[in-house]
């Protein structure tokens, strides 16, 4: 009898403990009354901090630590560094009320944080100084005339190229146009395939991730929006990748790309870079950070404009960011999670943040003061006149193949390439129709948008 | 009383597994049942759509060629897995020198993460610096390698890297159905003059008839269901080559790749609508194979 008294006890024990797990944090975050530092009460107010980014998390980790040590409300912030699962683990977070207070915003999950409510805005926070010194951004930091973050860092696009195997093939500049693309391509491979070198690489194990660091900044160089949408008539428009893809095809058919790049990732793809196995290939603006940290490169490189279509730049190379940190809506302590946001848009750890090499800064006042990063190869990365924030284009999800895995299936097997894309600007109109008649996404033609006008606003 | 005690008793120990049973697992059926009628993007309001996403599914090719994709890739696993996994349990099964060993060795590939043990043989198959290649490229066996995870060979790469991590596992299954054949059924054979052959054949088969039922059935259901080390060898990739129903299905949950300002889509309605049919597929099936597979559950 008492044996089984015992044991239905443990059990309720258990049932009770698992029924209260869900809670966990609560403890925490009642230390401070709502929209109140809880500066005075001898407690802590504890907030957290989510962020996804790896290579600036030793940094971000010294200045949390430091702002905890500084600050006099008594706020302790807890830096929580996720991994790949940063979304799904955030969208879990806000279903079971632990979301955390200040939340890691990018260009492409900005708009979705806040369509999914996840995201407060920051007007009331904001000084007309503190607005000015952060460009506001549409649908990039702002939404509906209110801010829910301000700008720290940017990334630009770029060829990145060898230039020991560019001497070796007795090639001077790296290419400005398609043609020349496939032609020095062919002609690295010539040079370097008896050590095993080939002239340009991929990183199609994702074709969405190898397109949106090549064919984008081609396209938007050449004055066609990146991921296939027309801002002029507000439409899906992917005639402007044929001779793109076209170009990529030649590539691979001429042998002139690196045998294996169906299922290359890019840090592979960096890691046969840094070998010097690879001549050239497109990407954004981290790569000196790889090649400094994680892949100490043994090769002599450098980066340049991408090339565009025919030589004429008529448009921008996307300067990617417009936002930073963004308060979470579940806050319960916004006030402290500001301060916190506003220890972190400092002059002095924005300035550091460029000169260290974590990012080229978006913010014109650090931007002009700040010394360049103390990165080798970063010069090749750095603002030119044609780089330029391009608009949010509507994100739809098309019936059948998506556009990147429609162009890499070209590009293996062959086949009709405009009808390709017919059929491609045939689906993605049809789902942007239902996106705009059933999600409430806006898509407004707009006759005065001229790419090429984007560029000019960060350097000269 | 004693009964209503006693029932009591019982329930409060069922408790805790109905509740995590309710909430990880009837829960989310539950959630994605309502969905499979709705477009939801995980934002906003949920529309009603009626049979929109099953008619999307019959035109989906990518789906269904998916569904082809899980059938060459669940049944080549099982064309290796279970007459490898029976054969080497029939050798362990012995007296060989060393067999605690090796069963061990066999088995280790199931508790080794999925994941894992998918990173460690890309580092082996993958076609520009893979181990694999540098070795048949030093031998003189081939020019420039071959490219295990290309359009050509992705398949059959990631089938081989399923049954390995799947074979220990059959293995110890068959080894503990071998061991319950009791010893005298194959002494009275013997003195009936049956060989070793005659004996796999007519005694152990026959005898590991329920085991073998239950051993191909759960692998068939796991090989329908895999996708992790696809997920990390090739994506589904090159061109959906070696995209199964399950990666296709989890790519509509969580879209992958895009890179920096793609902005993802999740298609949670049209998610669970696939989810479904594909839940559908595996359940017929198995009922298929064990209608079919009845005759082996009679021993006598």
């Amino acid at each position: 009898m008492m044996k089984r008294t015992l044991m239905t006890s443990v059990s309720l024990v258990l049932a009770l403990g698992l029924a209260a797990c869900g809670n966990g944090n609560n403890a925490a975050e009642g230390t401070g009354d709502a929209g109140t530092g809880g500066s005075g009460s001898g407690a802590k107010t504890k907030i957290s901090y989510w962020t996804g980014d790896r290579h600036d998390a030793e940094f971000v980790k010294e200045q949390v630590a430091k702002f905890n040590e500084t600050n006099t409300d008594g706020i302790e912030v807890e830096l929580v560094v996720k991994g790949d699962d940063f979304d799904t683990a955030l969208d879990l977070s806000f279903q079971t009320s632990d979301a955390p207070d200040v939340i890691r915003v990018k260009e492409n999950t900005i708009q979705t944080f806040y369509k999914k409510g996840f995201l407060a805005p920051i007007d009331e926070f904001l000084t007309d100084e503190l607005k000015t010194k952060f460009p506001a951004m549409p649908d990039l930091n702002e939404f509906e005339g209110k801010r829910y973050s301000l700008p720290n860092y940017g990334t630009t696009m770029r060829l990145v190229y060898n230039k020991d195997l560019f001497a070796k093939a007795g090639i001077e500049h790296p290419p400005t146009t398609l043609q020349e693309l496939v032609d020095t391509a062919k002609k690295l491979t010539e040079a370097g395939k008896a050590d095993g070198a080939y002239g340009f690489a991929q990183n199609f194990k994702s074709p969405g991730s190898a397109f949106a660091r090549s064919s984008r900044v081609i396209a938007e160089l050449s004055g066609f929006g990146g991921f296939g949408y027309d801002f002029k008539t507000a439409r899906y428009d992917f005639s402007g990748f044929e001779p793109i893809i076209n170009a990529f095809k030649q590539i691979k058919d001429d042998g002139s790309m690196l045998p294996g790049v169906e299922s290359l990732d890019i840090d592979p793809l960096r890691a046969q870079f840094a070998e010097g196995k690879i001549g050239m290939y497109l990407s954004y603006s981290s790569e000196p950070g790889v090649y400094k940290n994680q892949f100490p490169a043994k090769i002599d490189w450098a980066a340049a404009p991408a090339p565009t279509i025919d030589g004429n730049v008529k448009g921008a190379s996307g300067f990617l960011g417009g936002q930073w940190l963004g308060l979470s809506s579940k806050s319960e302590n916004k006030e402290a999670a500001w301060k916190f946001m506003q220890f972190m848009y400092d002059d002095q750890v924005l300035t550091d943040y460029q000169e260290k090499g974590f990012g080229i800064s978006m913010v014109p006042s650090v931007s002009s003061v700040a010394k360049t990063p103390d990165v080798s190869g970063i010069e090749g990365f750095l603002p030119n006149k044609y780089d330029g924030v391009w608009p949010v284009y509507p994100a739809v999800a098309p019936e059948g193949m998506k556009s990147d895995d429609a162009f890499f299936k070209y590009m293996l097997n062959g086949g009709d390439l405009k009808a390709i894309i017919a059929d491609l600007n045939k689906r993605y109109n049809t789902a942007l129709d239902s996106a705009i008649q059933n999600d409430g996404v806006k898509a407004e033609p707009d006759a005065s948008f001229d790419p090429a006008s984007l560029g000019g606003k960060f350097a000269k | 009383m004693n009964k209503t005690k006693n029932a009591l008793f019982s329930y409060s120990f069922i408790f805790p597994s109905a509740l995590l049973t309710l909430v990880l697992g009837i829960y989310p059926i539950a959630w994605a049942f309502r969905y499979m009628f709705y477009d939801y993007k995980g934002y906003g309001a949920a529309r009603f759509t009626g049979l929109d996403n099953f008619s999307r599914i019959l035109k989906d090719t990518q789906f269904w060629d998916s569904v082809v994709n899980t059938f060459i890739y669940a049944g080549g696993k099982l064309l290796i897995t279970i007459p490898l996994a029976l054969l080497l349990a029939a050798i362990l099964n012995r007296g060989l020198r060393g067999r605690q060993l090796l069963r061990g060795i066999f088995f280790m590939p199931t508790v080794i993460s999925t994941a894992v043990m998918a990173v460690v043989f890309f580092t082996i198959f993958n076609s520009y610096n893979g181990i694999l290649n540098q070795f048949l490229i030093k031998f003189n066996l081939s020019d420039t390698g071959v490219d295990w995870l290309g359009p050509k060979y992705a398949m059959l790469t990631v089938i081989l890297v399923a049954a390995w991590g799947a074979v220990g596992n059959y293995m110890l299954l068959f080894l503990a159905g071998l061991q319950n054949i009791p010893e005298d059924v194959y002494e009275a054979s013997s003195l009936d003059g049956a060989g070793r052959i005659q004996q796999f054949r007519y005694v152990t088969l026959p005898m590991l008839g329920p085991v073998m039922q239950m051993v191909i059935m759960l692998a068939i259901i796991t090989a329908l269901k895999g996708y992790e080390s696809i997920m990390v060898l090739t994506e589904g990739g090159p061109v959906g080559k070696t995209e199964v129903m399950f990666l296709y299905l989890y790519k509509l949950f969580f879209p992958v790749g895009g890179g920096s300002a793609a902005v993802q889509v999740q298609e949670f309605g049209y998610g669970s609508a696939v989810a479904f049919v594909s839940a559908l597929i595996v359940g017929m099936i198995s009922l298929i194979y064990f209608y079919a597979s009845r005759r082996m559950n009679q021993t006598d």
